[in-house]
């Protein structure tokens, strides 16, 4: 196809604007599908709002702090919310300090062998694993371990602390993962540099590679966290009351941490489950409860993480 | 020449520096005195080859670096002369694999030794690399690193201006040094580079390429820092810029690039010789082919 | 003189083409000084006056091409950024061409003398020694330009010593002059030795060109305080 190069043959060639027909279709597609999603996410957050509406609009200050109740009227989550946070903050400190450590092992010191490969794929594998298996293996292995060495409690082992071992066991390989992808994104250049002025590979790490990281491990924690947060199934078969419970006065924190417990999602699942219509109003109003925590320590994550990090 | 006249060259018996007795020397003053061949030794090399894993990846470099000067690798690509250049700070062992035979001498001691720390090393034999590569932190706490980790206890305010003044950046950062690196220009982030390399008082300084990423009148500039720098230091140059090497170095390397029974590109060793003679009148074909740009 | 021509993987084929030109270019420099060297010996011989203008006009065109050379050495120096012995043939060229050029002048310098005695005595024994004198100095020029058109290391030494036998006969020549002066008349004496050194001068200057050939090729100036004999043609 020759080129034509005489002055006003190109000029009429490149003048005048032409409709690229297969652009606009493809981006009207891209556009389409965007569409399709939020009117998903619309429409299911609409539903809930309305289905919760009597409940948020008639107590709301009274369901989120009041206990659990055979009777709707109420019927509060104050103590699902409590476990959740217990059971987060459990994952959070069993599960970081080993998942980064692993990652920062993998990532800075191990040499590039088979075993380490088969090491990599076997935690990419179990970050595949239906959460539902860890709840077996925290049935199996966690609830007799804790009432083993005397943590069992009144409920032979199903209580909060058997509960965060399973979640944790279950988020490790997420942090991990997340954790390496953070350290791999540190460019090598910065690694030479500090070795290239007589750092030991520990004094690399920490003044260089670890702050350079930091934003990608935190928002990795963040997400890591929220998932904790949400997750119902292991916890079904760990031991979370699904029912009515309370604990007698005067129980102590060691009497919270080995007793029965319960968490938000499980709440959830617990009250849809009901036949009455108002029980359906307080689930949805559990929900709306426990989108709006997500929502906001993922918000607090994201500021946080802002003013930490120093653009360089 | 024909004609009878006063010779504008000396010369001497380079072995004992006799003269001949009979004709009058004129010493011209436009005459560049010739490397030292008395001055002192930083390195001793013999036979240094570098291996990963089974691949020869460099063969035998034998010679001397001397102190106070400036010794340029040149080659082709492929040639090995960063890979032997990092063997003088044993950024090798951070290379899965890299292995070293032969003897490299630092003042003596066996750089390869098991009994030498690689930290130690690389504070006294300091390195600046292709791309500048500062610290994702201020100016000031770039060249405060090294010093810090390696347990200075003096001003660490003068230490920095000091750094910064010998690598010719003081006047240009003095007022910003709590400002990001990344703020600076290419050129001037390299010169951070440099003197975030002697803030641990190196006796050596390696140079990868140190100019390839910049323009002219930046390279230029690190051209006449590294005159200065050499009073100071000792100062080890890879550069794929012959002219470059030609300018600056009082002594060159050529290793060549060939290829091994399985195809590989190895280097090795082809003439390492006063800079002068290597670029007027080198002792082999290889080096005068490469130099003038006939590989045939 | 010494480029990779021929060679398919030549990297550099458009400077070798531009040293080649170069040098080419002294060689028809120096083959138009031989011409003239022998058109002003035609003019000494036969008293032919009338080819003193055409000397004076080959000059001109040999000024005119060294001009020429000189500039395209220099720029090629200045662009090119040559070493070892790239660099050594350009700055050889720039001395090479000044010896041809201060050789074509001399050729000039012999006619005007010409000119001025408006011929030269006929005296068969000056006149025998002296043709001799001009044939052996045009002779010695043009080997000089056979060392550029084909190399050869012992340029240098084989010029010098052929050089040796003009400067023999320039002293004969003297000897002639001295014994027929009272013949010829003093000015007349004076004028013809100094055209004998002339005649020396480009044999000089020959030798120097084929010293400058012999550093290209072997970075070194031939020791010319020594003897050295070649079998090489």
């Amino acid at each position: 196809m020759r080129t034509i190069t005489t002055g006003d043959a190109v000029a009429a060639r490149i003048a005048g604007r032409k409709l690229h027909w297969r652009e606009l279709a493809f981006e009207g597609a891209l556009l389409l599908a965007l569409l399709v999603s939020l009117l998903f996410l619309v429409t299911l957050l609409a539903d809930i709002l309305i289905t919760a509406m009597p409940v948020l609009t008639e107590r709301a200050a009274d369901f989120v702090s009041g206990e659990l109740s055979p009777d709707p009227a109420r019927a509060g989550v104050g103590t699902s919310i409590l476990g959740s946070l217990i059971i987060t903050i459990a994952v959070a400190v069993l599960a970081f300090p080993a998942g980064i450590g692993t990652a920062i092992y993998l990532e800075e010191y191990a040499s590039d062998s088979w075993l380490t490969r088969f090491i990599r794929t076997n935690i990419r594998n179990l970050a595949g694993v239906p959460s539902i298996v860890f709840g077996i293996l925290g049935f199996a292995i966690f609830v007799r371990l804790v009432s083993a060495v005397g943590l069992g409690g009144s409920v032979n082992g199903r209580n909060i602390l058997a509960a965060g071992l399973t979640l944790a066991a279950l988020v490790l390989p997420i942090v991990i993962i997340t954790a390496s992808e953070a350290l791999l994104a540190v460019p090598d250049s910065i690694r030479e540099a500090g070795f290239g002025v007589g750092a030991t590979r520990w004094e690399v790490i920490r003044h260089h590679v670890l702050p350079s990281a930091s934003p990608g491990i935190l928002t990795g924690t963040v997400l890591t966290l929220s998932r904790a947060f949400g997750e119902t199934a292991p916890l079904l078969l760990v031991g979370a009351v699904t029912g009515f419970f309370t604990l007698g006065e005067g129980s102590t924190v060691m009497d919270r941490l080995t007793s029965a417990y319960t968490a938000l999602p499980v709440t959830v699942f617990s009250w849809s489950r009901q036949p009455s219509e108002e029980f359906r109003a307080l689930a949805a109003a559990a929900i709306v409860t426990l989108l709006v925590v997500l929502l906001t320590a993922n918000a607090a994550a994201i500021i946080l993480r802002n003013r930490y990090e120093r653009k360089w | 020449m024909n004609g009878s006249g006063e010779d504008m060259l000396p010369e001497t018996d380079t072995l004992t520096g006799a003269e001949p007795a009979t004709r009058p020397v004129v010493r011209s003053r436009v005459e560049r005195p010739a490397p030292d061949p008395a001055a002192p030794v930083m390195f001793e090399v013999d036979d240094l080859n570098v291996f990963y894993e089974d691949f020869h990846a460099v063969k035998g470099f034998t010679g001397g670096i001397k102190e106070h000067e400036i010794t340029a690798f040149i080659g082709p690509s492929g040639c090995g002369k960063s890979t032997m250049l990092r063997c003088f700070n044993r950024m090798n062992d951070l290379i899965q694999g890299a292995r070293v035979t032969g003897r490299l001498l630092y003042h003596g001691t066996d750089l390869y030794a098991p009994e030498v720390d690689p930290v130690e090393v690389r504070r006294r034999v300091g390195m600046v690399f292709q791309k500048p590569n500062p610290f994702p932190k201020s100016i000031f706490d770039n060249v405060a690193f090294g010093p810090k980790i390696n347990g200075y206890k003096g001003s660490m305010p003068d230490l920095v201006e000091g750094s910064l003044r010998r690598a010719a950046l003081w006047d240009e950062v003095k007022d910003k040094l709590d400002e990001s690196a990344y703020a600076l220009s290419g050129g001037q982030q390299q010169r951070l580079c440099i003197a975030r390399a002697i803030a641990t008082n190196p006796d050596v300084v390696l140079m990868d390429e140190p100019c390839s990423a910049l323009d002219p009148i930046a390279t230029l500039r690190i051209e006449h820092l590294m005159q200065e720098l050499k009073q100071d230091y000792t100062i080890i140059i890879v550069t794929h810029n012959m002219q470059q090497a030609a300018r600056v170095s009082d002594r060159t390397a050529f290793f060549n690039v060939s290829l091994n029974e399985k195809g590989q590109r190895t280097g090795h060793l082809v003439e390492f010789n006063d800079t002068a003679k290597l670029f007027t009148n080198p002792d082999e074909r290889a080096t005068e082919d490469y130099i003038t740009g006939r590989f045939g | 003189m010494i480029t990779n021509r021929g060679n398919p993987d030549d990297l550099r084929a458009e400077f070798d083409a531009v040293l080649d030109e170069l040098r080419l270019g002294m060689v028809e420099i120096g083959s138009l000084i031989v011409e003239n060297l022998r058109r002003a010996g035609e003019a000494m011989r036969h008293g032919r006056l009338d080819l003193i203008a055409e000397v004076r006009d080959g000059d001109m065109e040999i000024d005119r091409r060294y001009l020429a050379l000189e500039r395209r050495t220099f720029e090629t120096l200045a662009r090119q950024q040559p070493v070892a012995r790239d660099l050594r043939f350009l700055i050889a060229a720039t001395r090479i061409l000044y010896e041809q050029e201060r050789s074509g002048d001399l050729v000039v310098n012999c006619v005007n003398a010409l000119e001025r005695e408006e011929g030269f005595p006929e005296i068969p024994g000056l006149q025998a020694i002296f043709s001799r004198a001009i044939d052996t100095a045009a002779g010695l020029f043009a080997m000089s330009v056979e060392a550029l058109a084909e190399p050869y290391k012992e340029a240098g030494t084989r010029l010098d010593q052929a050089d040796d036998e003009l400067d023999d006969l320039i002293g004969r020549v003297y000897t002639e002059i001295g014994a027929d002066a009272a013949a010829i008349g003093l000015e007349t004496a004076i004028t013809m030795s100094r055209v004998a050194r002339y005649l020396e001068r480009i044999g000089d200057h020959a030798v120097n060109i084929a010293e400058n050939v012999t550093y290209v090729l072997t970075s070194e100036f031939p020791d010319t305080n020594r003897v050295v004999f070649s079998d090489e043609p």
